[in-house]
C-alpha cells in the first residue's frame, strides 16, 4: 500500500505532529502530504501555486480534512473539490475537533465520505486513526481513475 | 264688523230691536272664528317651530346648539322673555344646578352662568319631576311658593314660571324653563303642551348624546388599548431581535469554544502519552504517574467541555413540540445502561403509556440525565431498584418522577442540586461534573414546567418534573 498518498490538511503543528505519530504508531507507512491550510490543500490538488507543475493525476487515496483552517476553511475546500469533475469523487474524511451540529450537516451536504471527531484521549484518536488507514488504504476500492 | 255690511243689514230689518239681537250673534259668531282662527294659526306655527326642533336635533348632534337654537325657537313662538336649560349637577340630587343654554329679551338679565342652590323643595322635589310633574306659576307672589323659591325667582326677574322635566331617560337631567319677567302670564294648556313635547324630543337628544359619548369614551379605550399593545409589541419585537443577535452571538461562542478549547487539550494529552511511550525508561515511577494524572485532568477538561456545550445547545436549540412516549424512551436508556454493565442487578419499574408533549430530543437527553444519575448513585447497592412513572394529581397537570433507592443526599443541600458545577458528592465516590442536572432544569423550564427532589441519605432519591407550565393548564 505503499503507492497510496494521504494528504493531511491541517493548519495545528500539534495535531499535525500527533496524527503522523497515530499513523505511524500503527504501522501505516504511506507517503503523507500535509497542507496547512485550505489554499495549499486546493493547490496540491489541482497543481496551482507552490504545487504548479504537479501531476494532478497522482490522487491521494484519502484526504484527512480539519474544518478550521487559515484562509480558505474545510468546508469551502469540500466545496470546490466537489464542483471540480477531477476531484468530485475523491474520498475526504472530515477530521476535526468539533461535533457541532451544523458542521456535520454542512460537511454531508457538500458531499464528505465520512466525519470522524477527534477525542482529547490520544489513545482514542490513535484507535480512530488506525481504523480510517485499514478502511479507506486497505479495504476501500477508490474511485476509478 | 264691516260697516257697509252692517248698513244692508239694518235696511233688511223691520225694527231696530231685531237688528240689535242680530248684530250681537253675529258679533259673538265672529270672535269665536277668530279665537279658533288665531288658535289654528298658532298651532301651525308651534308645529312649524317643533319640525325645526327636530330637524335640527336629527341634524346636529352638539347639545349645546341643539339647546340654543330650541330657546330661540319656543321664545319666539310663546313670546316669553326668557327661555332657558338648567341643568342639575350630577350627584346633586336635584339640588344644585346652573343654566347651560338660553335665549332672554335684551331686557332682562341672563340667567347662566349663576350657580343656583334650589333647597327648597325638599326631597320629594326629584321625585315628582322624574314622574313628569309640570310647574306652571301665573305669578309667583300669588301662587303659594315658599318664601325661599319666590327669592331664587326673583333673583331672575321671574314674574310667571313655566317648567317642565328635562329626562335623560329614567334620569332627571334637568328643567325646561319659560320666564315671564315683564307680567304675570297665565299658561294655555296649548303651550304647556307644546312645551313638554319640545322638552320630550330635548329628552331624545340628551339620550343619543349620551350613547355618543359613551361610544367616544369607548372609541378612545379601544384606541388607547391598541396603542399599548402596539407599544408591547414594539418591545416584545426589539426583545425577539436582541434575543436573537444574542443567540446567534452565543452560537458563534460556543462553536469557536468547541473547535477552539478542545485542540490545546488534545496537544496535552498526545504528547503526555507520547512521553510514556518513547520516554518510559527514563521517568520513574513518580513521573509516570505525574503523566498520568496529566492525562486524566485533560480528559476531564474534555468531557467537561463537551458537557458544557451540550447544555448550551439545550439552551438555545429550536424546539419542535410533539408527542413523545416518555415510557419508550425511558425502556430504550434503561435498556442500555443494562447492557452496559449486564452484571450489575437492577429492578426497572417503568410505567407504560406515559405521552407528552415535548421536543422529543431535549427530552431524551432529560430522561437519560436522570435514568444515568439513578444508575450511577445506586451503583454501591448489590440489588436496586428504579423506577419511573406519573403520580396522580388533583389537578391534571401530570408529576414525573425518577426514583432510586441508591446513595440518595441530604434535603439541607437540596437547593444546590441544580446549580451548574454543584455536587453532593465527591468525585471519588460517585464520578460527574455536575451538569446533568443543570441541564435537567434547563429542559424542564424550556417546557413550562418544574423540578424539585426528594431524598435520604442512603435511602434514595426521588426526582419529580412537569413538563406544563401550571398557570397555563388552570
Amino acid at each position: 500500500m505503499s503507492e497510496k498518498i494521504i494528504l493531511l490538511v491541517e493548519d495545528n503543528p500539534d495535531d499535525e505532529a500527533l496524527a503522523i505519530r497515530a499513523l505511524k504508531r500503527n504501522h501505516i507507512r504511506n507517503e503523507i502530504v500535509v497542507a496547512h491550510d485550505g489554499v495549499e490543500a486546493l493547490d496540491y490538488l489541482f497543481g496551482t501555486g507552490v504545487y504548479t507543475g504537479r501531476n494532478v493525476s497522482v490522487k491521494p487515496a484519502v484526504v484527512l480534512l480539519d474544518l478550521k483552517l487559515p484562509r480558505i476553511d474545510g468546508t469551502e475546500v469540500l466545496r470546490r473539490l466537489r464542483e471540480d469533475e477531477r476531484t468530485s469523487l475523491l474520498p475526504v474524511v472530515i477530521l476535526t475537533t468539533s461535533s457541532e451540529e451544523q458542521d456535520l450537516l454542512n460537511s454531508y451536504a457538500l458531499g464528505c465520505n465520512s466525519y470522524i471527531r477527534k477525542p482529547v484521549d490520544f489513545l482514542q484518536f490513535s484507535e480512530a486513526v488506525r481504523q480510517l488507514g485499514m478502511y479507506w488504504l486497505l479495504m476501500n476500492e477508490p474511485p476509478p481513475v | 264688523m264691516n260697516p257697509e255690511k252692517l248698513a244692508r243689514l239694518r235696511e233688511l230689518c223691520r225694527d231696530e230691536e231685531a237688528f240689535e239681537q242680530i248684530k250681537q250673534t253675529l258679533a259673538d259668531e265672529i270672535q269665536q272664528l277668530e279665537q279658533e282662527n288665531n288658535q289654528a294659526y298658532f298651532q301651525v306655527a308651534q308645529q312649524k317651530a317643533l319640525f325645526r326642533v327636530i330637524t335640527r336635533i336629527r341634524e346636529c348632534l352638539d347639545l349645546e346648539s341643539i339647546f340654543h337654537a330650541t330657546a330661540i325657537e319656543v321664545r319666539q313662538l310663546l313670546g316669553a322673555d326668557r327661555v332657558g336649560m338648567f341643568r342639575f349637577y350630577p350627584d346633586s340630587g336635584a339640588d344644585d344646578g346652573e343654566f347651560v343654554s338660553e335665549d332672554v329679551d335684551p331686557a332682562f338679565s341672563s340667567a347662566m352662568a349663576q350657580k343656583i342652590h334650589d333647597h327648597c323643595f325638599g326631597d320629594q322635589f326629584a321625585v315628582h319631576y322624574q314622574q313628569g310633574r309640570i310647574q306652571a306659576v301665573t305669578d309667583i307672589y300669588n301662587y303659594g311658593l315658599s318664601d325661599c323659591h319666590i327669592q331664587i325667582l326673583a333673583q331672575f326677574q321671574v314674574r310667571a314660571n313655566l317648567a317642565v322635566p328635562l329626562l335623560q331617560g329614567q334620569y332627571l337631567w334637568g328643567l325646561l324653563c319659560i320666564h315671564q319677567c315683564r307680567a304675570p302670564r297665565e299658561w294655555q294648556q296649548t303651550e304647556i303642551e307644546f312645551v313638554t313635547q319640545i322638552a320630550n324630543h330635548l329628552g331624545v337628544a340628551l339620550q343619543h348624546a349620551e350613547l355618543i359619548t359613551n361610544l367616544q369614551v369607548e372609541v378612545q379605550e379601544r384606541q388607547q388599548a391598541e396603542q399599548a399593545v402596539r407599544t408591547i409589541n414594539q418591545g416584545l419585537q426589539r426583545a425577539i431581535i436582541e434575543l436573537q443577535a444574542m443567540n446567534k452571538e452565543l452560537e458563534a461562542f460556543s462553536y469557536s469554544v468547541s473547535h477552539d478549547l478542545r485542540a490545546p487539550l488534545r496537544s496535552i494529552d498526545g504528547f503526555s502519552q507520547a512521553l510514556l511511550e518513547d520516554y518510559y525508561e527514563h521517568l520513574d515511577l513518580t513521573g509516570q504517574d505525574y503523566l498520568k494524572r496529566i492525562r486524566a485532568a485533560t480528559q476531564r477538561m474534555g468531557h467537561l467541555i463537551d458537557d458544557l456545550l451540550n447544555l448550551s445547545r439545550v439552551m438555545r436549540s429550536d424546539m419542535y413540540l410533539e408527542s413523545v412516549d416518555l415510557s419508550i424512551l425511558a425502556q430504550d436508556i434503561c435498556t442500555e445502561l443494562q447492557q452496559s454493565q449486564p452484571e450489575r442487578q437492577v429492578n426497572f419499574v417503568i410505567q407504560t403509556g406515559l405521552i407528552s408533549q415535548g421536543d422529543h430530543r431535549l427530552l431524551q437527553v432529560l430522561l437519560a440525565n436522570l435514568l444515568h444519575n439513578a444508575w450511577k448513585f445506586t451503583s454501591k447497592h448489590a440489588h436496586a431498584r428504579i423506577e419511573f412513572g406519573t403520580l396522580s394529581t388533583e389537578n391534571s397537570i401530570p408529576v414525573y418522577f425518577v426514583r432510586d433507592d441508591g446513595a440518595g443526599f441530604e434535603m439541607t443541600y437540596a437547593n444546590k442540586l441544580f446549580k451548574p458545577f454543584q455536587r453532593l458528592h465527591s468525585t471519588i465516590e460517585f464520578s460527574g461534573n455536575g451538569i446533568g442536572l443543570a441541564t435537567v432544569q434547563r429542559i424542564v423550564h424550556r417546557h413550562g414546567g418544574r423540578v424539585w427532589a426528594e431524598a435520604a441519605v442512603d435511602q434514595g432519591a426521588t426526582f419529580y418534573f412537569t413538563l406544563v407550565a401550571e398557570d397555563a393548564a388552570a
